[in-house]
């Protein structure tokens, strides 16, 4: 049991040492600016991505954007949306997104950084806020992006509402950003949360899921480790109105989590079918 | 890549100039547009800003944008400053019987290559039916006011 024990530290080192600090100089505007032709081909051509309501982002300071997430590992409105902003308020406007100690740290998604990618943790996003710029969490991580896709329209963070406390601290606002066609890029099957327990994933990796899903080109695809590519499903986002942080935590969560299911709730209207839109 | 569009107005240039030479009216004849704000407080001419965006294909497109001609019933022209490198001309001129011709020019490049090189292609259909959709809400702004 001690040997178990000590193997579980040192790969619990192993990962935690591999995570880069967070440097927001890590973004480089000149390096997105060239890649937009790219992901703008991407998400007009495969995605049919439609993206409303950015005017509803304050158009200058730090903000908080909260928004649902979809897709397992390879979540398409996270890329669409950050096309969509950086198109909209310049490359210039600063912007990071927060994402899991995996995705950061894994050797071939590098140039996520440049985009201005850092790890999830309250540090890095206190730190990003407070340097003025924008910033994008999905507070649902893991847990959300690996829901059943017959439960594709459900908000759901888990619980999880630590960024209502972060935008206090900072003192700024948070705006909701509503998404609906990511869960459809694969089907997915199941959270696997009793694997990720099975494994000690959830010890050793942060990993709250093991999802299982069938995904192309693996078919059966467990883990989603090694990412999938994502059907050409239809991404829409809508971009909810600013909300003050006034009130006690779960009061400003409940209308976060209001605001997005409605948004969710509109855009899902708007779908007649599944992948196609 | 260049669009270019053409229309006649039916109008004289000072009706029409009235319509271009103010910006602040500019939401209500281009098509497509997204945003069209001051994003500074000089008046109308040579210098002005403004934050424009066309929604073309998934996503805004455009950024910061300056005035760099502003020659009186002649020539309205424009330079993006951020997002793609775009310039932007709407040009008036004499008709027949009182009329106006009316060109508006769009020229664009994106950045980043060959990906630049695909999007400019594939976006130039979207930005020609802009285009031509702009002069047709011009001329009737133009020609029901008149």
């Amino acid at each position: 049991m001690a040997m178990l024990g000590d193997l579980k530290d040192w790969v619990r080192e192993q990962v935690v040492s591999r995570v880069p600090k967070a440097d927001l100089d890590q973004r480089d505007p000149d390096y997105i600016r060239d890649q937009l032709p790219g992901t703008w081909l991407l998400a007009s051509l495969y995605f049919r991505a439609d993206v409303q309501h950015l005017d509803r982002i304050p158009s200058e300071g730090p903000v908080l954007l909260v928004g649902n997430h979809s897709g397992g590992n390879v979540p398409p409105d996270t890329f669409v949306f950050t096309l969509a902003f950086c198109s909209y308020f310049g490359v210039e406007r600063p912007f990071y997104q927060l994402a899991h100690n995996l995705v950061v740290s894994a050797p071939p998604l590098g140039w996520l950084r440049k985009f201005g990618t850092v790890a999830a943790n309250h540090d890095n996003a206190r730190l990003a806020l407070e340097s003025g710029a924008a910033l994008l969490v999905y507070p649902g991580g893991d847990y959300e992006v690996f829901r059943p896709s017959w439960e594709r329209h459900k908000v759901d963070f888990g619980g999880r509402m630590g960024y209502v406390r972060l935008a206090r601290e900072a003192g700024v606002q948070i705006v909701p950003v509503a998404s609906v066609g990511g869960q459809e890029a694969a089907l997915f099957l199941s959270r696997g949360q009793w694997l990720a327990k099975l494994l000690m994933a959830d010890k050793l990796l942060r990993l709250k899921s093991v999802p299982i899903s069938l995904a192309f080109p693996w078919g059966l695809n467990i883990s989603d480790l090694a990412g999938h590519i994502p059907l050409p499903t239809k991404i829409s986002i809508e971009v909810q109105h600013p909300i003050d942080v006034d009130g006690d935590d779960q009061a400003v969560h409940d209308k976060v989590m209001a605001s997005l299911q409605s948004g969710v709730d509109r855009l899902a209207a708007r779908r007649r079918f599944p992948v196609i839109g | 890549m260049r669009v270019e569009r053409r229309c006649v107005i039916d109008a004289d240039r000072d009706a029409v100039w009235k319509i271009v030479s103010d910006p602040d009216t500019y939401p209500s004849f281009m098509a497509n547009l997204e945003r069209w704000e001051s994003a500074d407080d000089h008046p109308p001419g040579v210098g002005a800003r403004y934050r424009v965006h066309w929604k073309i294909g998934s996503v805004p497109v455009g950024g910061l944008i300056e005035v760099v001609e502003f020659d009186d019933l002649r020539d309205f022209a424009w330079v993006g400053i951020t997002g793609v490198n775009m310039r932007g001309r709407i040009r008036l001129r004499e008709g027949r019987n009182g009329q106006t011709k009316v060109t508006f020019r769009l020229s664009y490049q994106a950045p980043g290559g060959f990906f630049g090189y695909v999007a400019d292609r594939v976006a130039v259909g979207q930005v020609g039916r802009t285009t031509a959709a702009t002069l047709k809400q011009l001329k009737q702004l133009v020609e029901q006011g008149h």
